[in-house]
């Protein structure tokens, strides 16, 4: 285990002890500039979220809208391949400074306590609410965001039937047939549905910690800053919930 | 009166040295008077102890009215116990109730080792203080009374953060080991007075490195370091800590 720690905090060590890399790299690599990339490329991926959703809620809208836009979506060509190199990037830097600022967090505490009680108020969530499952439902996410590019971009989902999206040169073109074909297939649905719940609890927390990493903290607007970070994640992961049940509902 | 008395389980860390490996003893203690403080209670059981011929219990205390930072104790769990804004000095047995079983750890962090049983060395708060958390730019002799304004509230805001009594209960609660709240403070108190902010750019880069240097780990703003903080230093000071570095690192010219 200590090992296995060790390996994954490496490259916050690598990023914190390497020489020449200009200032500012270097004063990224501390404790508090990782928080500061890491609230960054969270938030980031809250952007890139609201934009994906507005996308999907034109399913909404019938098979003609929706394949409309996904088409003008690919003709848009090497723009596309840029936004999808940086959304990997941002996904890459946030996983990858969770793994290192998660294992460098292990190792500071070696003894682990006999007896551990929270001081604040009950929570939703145990064990001091969704701040201590950041790491649980991020690995769900994780597990749920790979299938998801398996199944909607790669189109190649473990029993799904895409014949529906098929064109006559045999290519799954059809954008609005694919969502059908996967979300309607139970086992899918269940791990998206588990995957969005998990975002959910994810973001509830992962917003308003951002914006305090990023210094927004003020008496007056603290509890604006939690209620909005709250109520966008849930907005969110029950935006996207809402397509997966209506898939379900069409089949 | 009977319900002024209180027969206790207590379960208590017990560790030779720094390289003990330690474990738990359990000591029956009865009669304790509810009026009694957690540190007097220890006193009862370490006179018990002697009598006995066994070693008595290490732990830490100074001052004993909540102010010195010295005793630092883990009680069922909670840094200084189930009290808010309380160290364990002021924390009183008519807290707990008859027949109780109260587990009494030391602080555990790896920049905490344990040097015998409830005792920790806490020198690493010292040498990230040494990196910074200080003025040191000669600002000449004392000015004349409000030769330099400083508004009231900011006054207090430093104040807030000045309560810091350096006990290591924030990063005793944190999940991550952190020690971000101990060190936001001093940066916070320092980076709204006229008298730090000469120095506030290096002394937040400097404070951050000597911090990662012991060990301490990251926050993750779960806020355990507010509840458990008996000066009740907000989490506020760790926001102005972030945008101290920020600024630190993008538009200072050290």
């Amino acid at each position: 285990m200590n090992a296995l720690l060790r390996l994954l905090s490496i490259p916050a060590l690598i990023m914190s002890r390497l020489p020449g890399l200009a200032p500012v790299i270097r004063a990224l690599s501390t404790s508090v500039g990782q928080k500061l990339l890491m609230a960054v490329s969270g938030l980031s991926l809250v952007g890139f979220l609201v934009v994906h959703l507005a996308g999907n809620l034109q399913l909404f809208a019938g098979e003609d809208v929706f394949n409309a836009y996904a088409e003008k979506l690919h003709s848009l060509g090497p723009i596309l391949g840029i936004a999808e190199t940086g959304l990997f990037a941002m996904f890459a830097l946030h996983i990858g400074l969770a793994l290192s600022t998660a294992s460098m967090n292990r190792l500071a505490r070696r003894t682990a306590y006999d007896v551990r009680e929270s001081k604040q108020g009950l929570s939703v969530l145990p064990s001091g609410g969704a701040s201590s499952w950041m790491m649980v439902t991020g690995c769900v996410i994780f597990v749920f965001l790979t299938s998801h590019i398996l199944d909607m971009k790669l189109k190649m989902g473990p029993g799904v039937d895409y014949t529906a999206a098929l064109d006559a040169a045999g290519e799954a073109t059809n954008s609005f047939a694919a969502v059908k074909a996967v979300l309607s297939h139970p086992p899918h649905a269940a791990l998206y549905l588990a995957g969005l719940f998990a975002l959910g609890i994810h973001l509830s927390h992962g917003i308003s910690s951002a914006l305090q990493t990023l210094g927004l903290n003020h008496r007056n607007w603290n509890w604006l800053f939690r209620t909005a970070g709250v109520v966008t994640a849930w907005t969110i992961a029950v935006g996207f919930m809402s397509v997966v049940f209506w898939a379900l509902n069409q089949s | 009166m009977s319900s002024d008395k209180l027969n206790l389980t207590l379960r208590v860390w017990r560790q030779s040295g720094p390289e003990d490996h330690g474990g738990f003893q359990t000591y029956k203690l009865s009669g304790v008077s509810t009026h009694m403080s957690f540190l007097e209670m220890l006193d009862v059981l370490n006179e018990k102890l002697i009598a006995e011929g066994e070693e008595p219990v290490a732990f830490d205390h100074d001052c004993r009215e909540g102010i010195c930072g010295m005793c630092s104790l883990m009680i069922n769990g909670q840094a200084h116990g189930p009290d808010r804004g309380t160290t364990t000095c002021q924390l009183h047995m008519r807290r707990f109730t008859d027949g109780q079983t109260i587990t009494i750890e030391p602080w555990r962090a790896v920049p905490f080792p344990v040097v015998r049983d409830l005792v920790v060395n806490r020198s690493a708060f010292d040498r990230v203080i040494q990196s910074g958390g200080y003025v040191s730019v000669n600002t000449g002799n004392a000015p004349d009374g409000n030769c330099i304004p400083v508004p009231s509230s900011t006054q207090e805001t430093a104040m807030d953060a000045a309560a810091c009594i350096g006990c290591g209960a924030c990063v005793a609660a944190c999940k991550n080991a952190s020690a971000m709240l101990f060190v936001s403070a001093k940066v916070s108190q320092l980076a709204t007075l006229p008298q730090g902010k000469a120095e506030r750019s290096q002394r937040v880069v400097n404070m951050v490195a000597a911090m990662d240097r012991e060990g301490f780990g990251s926050c993750t703003n779960t806020s355990e370091c507010e509840a458990a903080c008996p000066a009740e230093v907000s989490v506020s000071h760790i926001a102005r800590l972030n945008r101290e570095y920020s600024k630190a690192i993008l538009f200072s010219d050290t």
